[in-house]
């Protein structure tokens, strides 16, 4: 906690202040030699904002205050004099997104935090990581996060906010709390409950608003409709034979979206399971979802007010109307047959008659505690987020409202009308860990720790308490929500720590094991026996000519995300584009308004309109449209400021979309660059039916053995080798986040990916197959295939990819001279080159970087080394207790992040896993013909088809 | 003007053509032509320079090059210039051993031709490297590190193929310029001419022993370069063959760049003589004989590059692999069909006119046609750089290509010098081999 009592000697107004000060560039060239040179020089603009990120992140050096309770927490930058480099350490926290937390773990080398791994005692991810997850390490170094009080714009001292707080104590009991308003986004965090119900006891007037732009209400209004309380749906993908998902987010944005997709993978493939699940998926644009399903249904959304109801009146044993899709009927049959094994679920984009109507078939379909539970709602308080924030801006129009405080909330750049609101509020206060366009324009901008940095907790989405625990000294000034919290309710200034051990009552041998593994046992909610009420279908939809869906961004989310640079420069799963979120139009709208890949597009919604670029959508429903939230942040930092355009204006507008040719065309920053439909795709990809795979496992033909004129098999001790199932492979991106985190990958920036010089070691292909209405999508990472025969090698003139003794193909940084003939004779494309100095120009500070990794230089081709650092660390330890390297001791970044499993890598020479699913008859090498003899081999991805539902 | 002039004139002879020669070597001031012509050449070898500067200081990245398009404009100038270069060497050479009589007043030329053609390609490949600085590591030195180079690498063997030859062209140009730079020694009036000449020069007197010694190592040079001229396009090519890159794969390519090589190198030397004879009023001495038989020779070259475009396609189609036919079809119909079809029109189609003895002899028709050779050749150097990587095998990394303002700059740099460096020629060196001429023209006036 920063001291509040006295003056704050650790501001500073400008970089040319700091750079005047003796003893910042004093600590400043025992950190950074180059840095007081270069201050020191005269500078232009470019280098100006480079040293503003190192001296940035220097200047946190200043924040950093030594009151660490036990004074364990190493500050991330200046180590301690006698440490010594001992490997890495594991500390357990969570990564939350929408309030739901999913456990992760942090590795530091050095006392630093430098990477998120997945937390395997975690129930929500069960060791895997989300990509949102993974590039938090990001976030947390973050030059441009907030960093001091500033009040009316002008800088301030903290007594100042003490003494505003404590007017506000006395107002606030005047009026017992009448005009106080507290707004934060979803939370499940217990303390943060307990101390609002604290607030609330002691104010008893004050209200609690809630704003997640990326909405559930749906959810909650279906269950309130479906059993008359807000019931939280936990399903057991595991259980399930037959998965329904309706415009679902099951694999990509529900809360434990990552245990549902490890649940899933586990039963995709047929010579490892032999129950192999089967899915359908009903959507009116691709997801995740309707990707890694058997069928994928494509229903626009009038098209799924119709055919939810038909769905649950056949499932309930009623008829079957007429005007259904031909697949209709089998599914029903399907569905019937699966009684007591099968579950439906529905996406919080569906109405809530519709997830009641979901509640209902469930129900009838017999899986509930067999194929998913009911539980208490998880969120702290549930209430209707749409409905609060509307009753909050009526009030502050009103001018109800005295005091404002939101936390983890950014209504002025999410909720259109709430800047004006804003306006007629007294005191209004914002805490935030980063430049929002909310903490502009309130009267408080509070900096709020980052979630590194400070305690907190949070719930999973089966209702377990999850801990969040700090990495690190925080590098900037800033505080906690909890803190805050504490100071609207007493003088006392409450250590945030305590808070969170206090919700909870734990006593030390509790605590310290809820510390290591980052979870309170036992605490994940009970089943609930709440029954249901008969549920009506509702009347059909108004019928529109073009629907719009609003959906947040697959990586950035509601915006929150938008300064982070991994996540900007993420392929999205599908669109394969980065930075930027145009508008997703059908094949039918596009052809029909002539549309080609970045043509202007105006949509408006009622009153409200937005002119952005439109992008091709194969497999979308023909009437809709899909706008993307996140984009075109004003107010976020040097990364995501201005980056990709708001369409939150078009969440404002109720009344006849429609959509407009406007003149213009935007260069997107896309990493596919092929006409995107195939019919070959299967080359690359091999696939298959379940059927065929059960005639003969062999189906796919074992590749033909090609006349050897000489084989040298690396003789090491070791082999290392890596199988890819694309069974469960869902196309989610955190293996590609891992790999740029674990080995110090450069962001290039827009133009440079427009220019097709993306960075990206892993990529993960998507190709389609079949027409642009409905094609079969179908994925692949794509990474360094590790060849035993290389095509890479035998070009380089100077010997700068060779190969190991281990079969590795290691690239040599320092011999490199940059011919690219490797790239040019690689099959796979999977080398990347430096052409500019992309590491040097990152806006990042150095000490976020891996260490056990080079940072490349300017002209130097890099690839996938297999993560040979976690190989050497291990050789290291296998040396000291002179033993061989275990079969599955390494796991590389992408391995480790991956929530389902999809990579298996390890040691072929003691056997183990990856020899296990190299043997699998679904096994293939991509490209086989060109006899590269590749040490990564895919299994065949396999499709479950339904009866009678067609191919 | 007929095919059936002499290779000199009637009425040409030794003392007219020594003293016509040297006259404009020697002259105290330049041509007003000459002056105005040096300008815009001048200016260019600038922008290359600056062009380089600027490439050393911020990257390779300032070019069109990307992923997967590693190579692009570095390589197609590189591999042009080293083909127009190679003509040269061809005339100088490979006629002299036959004892081609047309070769004597026109091999100066193509020598000069290639010993700037050499150089332009030659700064190509360092420039294109990433980190240009270390290409001395392609050197087998012996180091400290204890690294040798990686000799199964195709860029090996053409970073010793394009040393030997740049060396080689300069050192046989050199020593074929010995007799006439001592002709000029002798015949300089200013004492600043004299010493310059005499100083390059190198003692040469005439004496007989100077001459059979000079003979002697001409003729081997001579001997040494018109294999060499073959082996350094054949490895050229195998940078492309060598590698097992869509569309690069071939046995083809070593016959194939060689004849690419011959037809630009015969187009370039016709683009050069016939301004030349007419400015410098050398038409006594590069007759219609020079242009019929050069004409015929670009045609025939021309006939050999197709025979290679059609193998091409059979090879394709005959192999079957897929990839390769989707990068074909690709090259005929796709993104950069227009250059492909260029191509087979500047090489192929146009050259045909060259049937006919009247186009051999219209010198504009026949600038037009080496123009476009020239640019024919530019465009097929392109479609195997470009075109064959932007279609891999994994339509995942398919990718496109765009030359920059820098690639451009850096290119028409290499023009600019190309040219800058013909024009000091035709300013201090003679022209046309004075010592050869002689041996076919009359001794004396009549």
């Amino acid at each position: 906690m920063p001291s509040l009592s006295g003056p704050r000697g650790g501001q500073w107004r400008g970089l040319d202040r700091l750079s005047r000060d003796p003893a910042f560039v004093a600590r400043a060239s025992a950190e950074f030699p180059q840095l007081a040179a270069a201050l020191a020089a005269p500078r232009d603009r470019r280098s100006v904002l480079k040293l503003m990120a190192a001296g940035l992140a220097l200047a946190g050096l200043g924040g950093c205050d030594d009151g660490a309770p036990d004074g364990v927490l190493i500050p991330p930058v200046l180590p301690p004099a006698d440490a010594v480099s001992g490997g890495s350490d594991l500390f357990a926290t969570a990564s939350v997104v929408g309030g739901y937390a999913n456990g992760i773990l942090v590795r530091h080398v050095n006392g630093r935090p430098i990477k998120v791994e997945g937390n395997p005692a975690h129930p929500a991810s069960l060791g895997g990581t989300s990509a949102i997850g993974q590039a938090e390490i990001l976030g947390f170094y973050d030059p441009d996060r907030s960093r001091g009080l500033i009040r009316n714009g002008e800088p301030q001292a903290w007594s100042v906010l003490l003494t505003v707080l404590a007017e506000q104590r006395e107002a606030l009991k005047r009026f017992h709390g009448e005009g106080f308003r507290v707004l934060t986004g979803a939370t499940t965090s217990p303390t943060t409950a307990r101390q609002i119900a604290a607030l609330k006891e002691a104010y008893p007037a004050m209200q609690w608003h809630r704003w997640e732009p990326v909405s559930r209400d749906a959810v909650r209004a279906g269950a309130l409709l479906a059993y008359g309380q807000p019931v939280e749906l936990v399903p057991k993908l595991d259980a399930v034979d037959l998965l329904l998902a309706i415009d679902s987010d099951l694999f990509d944005g529900a809360p434990g979206h990552l245990r549902f997709a490890r649940n899933f993978a586990t039963r995709r493939n047929p010579t490892r399971t032999g129950r192999m699940n089967r899915a359908y998926a009903i959507e009116p644009t691709p997801t995740l979802t309707g990707v890694a399903a058997d069928h994928r249904f494509i229903a626009g959304p009038r098209d799924l007010a119709r055919i939810v109801p038909a769905l649950a009146a056949a499932v309930a044993g009623g008829d079957q109307p007429a005007d259904m899709p031909a697949w209709f009927a089998p599914l029903v049959g399907d569905l019937k047959a699966s009684h007591g094994r099968s579950f439906v679920h529905i996406g919080p984009d569906q109405p809530a008659t519709a997830h009641a109507l979901v509640h209902a078939m469930n129900e009838a379909l017999g899986g509930r505690g067999q194929t998913y539970e009911l539980i208490e709602p998880v969120e702290a308080d549930p209430v209707d987020h749409a409905a609060s924030l509307r009753a909050l801006i009526a009030d502050m129009n009103a001018g109800q409202v005295a005091t404002l405080v939101i936390i983890d909330s950014n209504p002025v750049f999410t909720a259109p009308g709430f800047a004006e609101a804003l306006a007629h509020v007294g005191t209004s206060m914002t805490l935030a860990d980063g430049p929002t366009e909310t903490a502009a324009k309130t009267h408080w901008n509070l900096p709020a720790r980052h979630a590194f940095e400070d305690w907190t907790d949070a719930r999973a989405y089966d209702g377990t308490v999850t801990l969040l625990q700090p990495q690190a000294q925080p590098l900037y000034d800033g505080i906690s929500p909890h803190y805050l919290l504490a100071l609207f309710a007493g003088p006392e200034e409450v250590n945030s720590r305590d808070a969170v051990r206090q919700t909870h009552g734990l006593n030390d041998q509790q605590w310290h094991d809820a510390l290591a593994t980052g979870l309170v046992a036992g605490t994940q909610a009970a089943p609930s026996t709440v029954a249901l009420k008969p549920v009506h279908s509702p009347a059909g939809a108004a019928s529109e000519e073009i629907t719009l869906l609003v959906r947040p961004d697959p990586h950035i989310r509601d915006g929150r995300y938008a300064n982070n640079a991994w996540l900007q420069e993420l392929p999205r799963p599908l669109t394969k584009l980065t930075w930027d979120n145009p508008l997703l139009v059908s094949p039918a709208i596009a052809g029909r308004l002539g549309l080609a890949n970045g043509d202007r597009v105006t949509v408006t919604n009622g009153e409200a309109g937005v002119t952005l670029p439109a992008w091709i959508m194969p497999g979308q429903a023909p009437d809709c449209v899909v706008a993307l939230l996140g984009f075109g942040r004003t107010d976020v930092g040097m990364v995501g400021q201005g980056v990709g355009f708001d369409v939150y204006p078009l969440t404002a507008g109720s009344g006849l979309v429609s959509l407009h040719k406007a003149s213009g065309h935007d260069e997107l920053a896309c990493t596919e660059h092929h006409d995107p439909i195939f019919a070959d795709a299967g080359d690359y990809v091999h696939h298959g039916t379940l059927a065929a795979f059960k005639n003969d496992p062999n189906f796919l033909g074992k590749p033909t053995a090609q006349p050897q004129e000489y084989n040298l098999k690396p003789a090491g001790p070791a082999a290392w080798g890596m199988s890819i199932d694309l069974n469960a492979c869902i196309g989610c991106n955190a293996c590609v986040v891992a790999c740029m985190a674990e080995n110090n990958i450069p962001v290039v920036g827009k133009q440079q990916v427009i220019h097709e010089r993306e960075m990206h070691w892993l990529r993960i292909d998507r190709y389609y197959e079949g027409s642009a209405e409905a094609p079969d999508m179908l994925f692949q990472p794509m990474l360094c295939q590790h060849c035993e025969r290389a095509p890479c090698e035998i070009v380089c003139p100077v010997g700068a990819t060779v190969h190991d003794e281990e079969g590795l193909n290691v690239m040599v940084y320092n011999r490199c001279v940059g011919t690219r003939f490797c790239s040019n004779n690689c099959p796979y494309k999977v080398r990347r080159f430096n052409y500019f100095a992309f590491a040097a120009e990152e806006r990042r500070p150095p000490i976020a970087r891996n260490p056990e990794v080079t940072v490349r230089a300017r002209g130097v081709m890099e690839k996938c080394t297999f993560c040979l650092q976690r190989i050497a660390a291990a050789r290291i330890d296998a040396d000291a207790a002179n033993r061989p390297v275990g079969a599955d001791e390494v796991q590389t970044a992408c391995q480790a992040a991956c929530p389902t499993q999809a990579f298996t890598f390890g040691n072929m020479a003691e056997g183990g896993q990856v020899v296990e699913r190299k043997k699998s008859p679904l096994t293939y090498a991509v490209l086989d013909d060109q006899d590269t003899k590749p040490r990564v081999t895919y299994e065949a991805r396999m499709r479950n088809a339904g009866p009678g539902a067609g191919a | 003007m007929t095919p059936f002039d002499p290779v000199a004139l009637a009425g040409s002879n030794n003392p007219d053509m020594t003293d016509h020669v040297s006259g404009i070597a020697l002259r105290s001031r330049a041509f007003a032509w000459w002056r105005i012509a040096i300008v815009l050449p001048a200016v260019l070898t600038g922008v290359l320079i600056g062009s380089i500067l600027y490439l050393f200081y911020a990257g390779v990245g300032i070019w069109g090059i990307d992923w997967p398009v590693a190579w692009g404009f570095a390589i197609i100038n590189y591999v042009w210039w080293i083909a127009i270069a190679s003509g040269g060497t061809f005339i100088s050479a490979l006629f002299f051993l036959t004892r081609s009589e047309w070769r004597n007043s026109i091999n100066r030329i193509a020598e000069s031709m290639t010993l700037f053609g050499a150089a332009c390609a030659g700064i190509y490949p360092i420039l294109h490297l990433g980190r240009p600085w270390f290409f001395y590591w392609l050197f087998p030195y012996p180091n400290t590190m204890g690294l040798w180079p990686q000799f199964r690498s195709p860029l090996l063997w053409d970073f010793f193929a394009i040393l030997t030859y740049v060396t080689s062209s300069v050192v046989f140009w050199y020593l074929g310029l010995l007799p006439d730079l001592a002709t000029l020694r002798d015949r300089a009036t200013t004492r600043g001419k004299q010493v310059a000449y005499g100083v390059m020069a190198l003692g040469f007197r005439g004496t007989s022993g100077q001459w059979r010694h000079y003979r002697a190592l001409y003729g081997v040079l001579a001997a040494i370069m018109a294999p060499l001229v073959c082996s350094v396009h054949s490895i050229v090519g195998l940078d492309f063959a060598g590698a097992a890159t869509v569309g690069w794969h071939s046995t083809m390519y070593p016959p194939f760049f060689i004849f690419g090589a011959f037809l630009s190198g015969f187009a370039m030397v016709l683009l050069l003589i016939m301004p030349m004879r007419r400015l410098l009023r050398l038409e006594r001495y590069i007759t219609g004989r020079h242009l019929d038989v050069l004409g015929r020779l670009l045609l025939t070259s021309s006939l050999f590059v197709g025979y290679a475009y059609i193998m091409d396609a059979f090879n394709t189609y005959y192999g079957g692999e897929k990839a390769e036919i989707t990068m074909y079809q690709e090259k005929l119909f796709g993104t950069y069909a227009g250059i492909y079809w260029a191509t087979i029109l500047f090489n192929v189609l146009l050259p045909q006119l060259l049937w006919f003895r009247a186009i051999r002899l219209n010198q504009l028709v026949v600038a037009l046609i080496s123009i476009g050779v020239i640019v024919g050749m530019w465009c097929e150097r392109f479609t195997i750089v470009v075109v064959s990587l932007h279609r891999p095998h994994l339509p995942s990394s398919y990718g496109l290509y765009h030359a920059t303002i820098w690639d451009w700059l850096t290119m028409m740099g290499t023009v600019g010098f190309f040219v800058f460096g013909i024009l000091l020629i035709v300013r201090f060196i003679p022209v046309i081999s004075m010592f050869e001429m002689r041996e076919i023209l009359a001794p004396r006036r009549p």
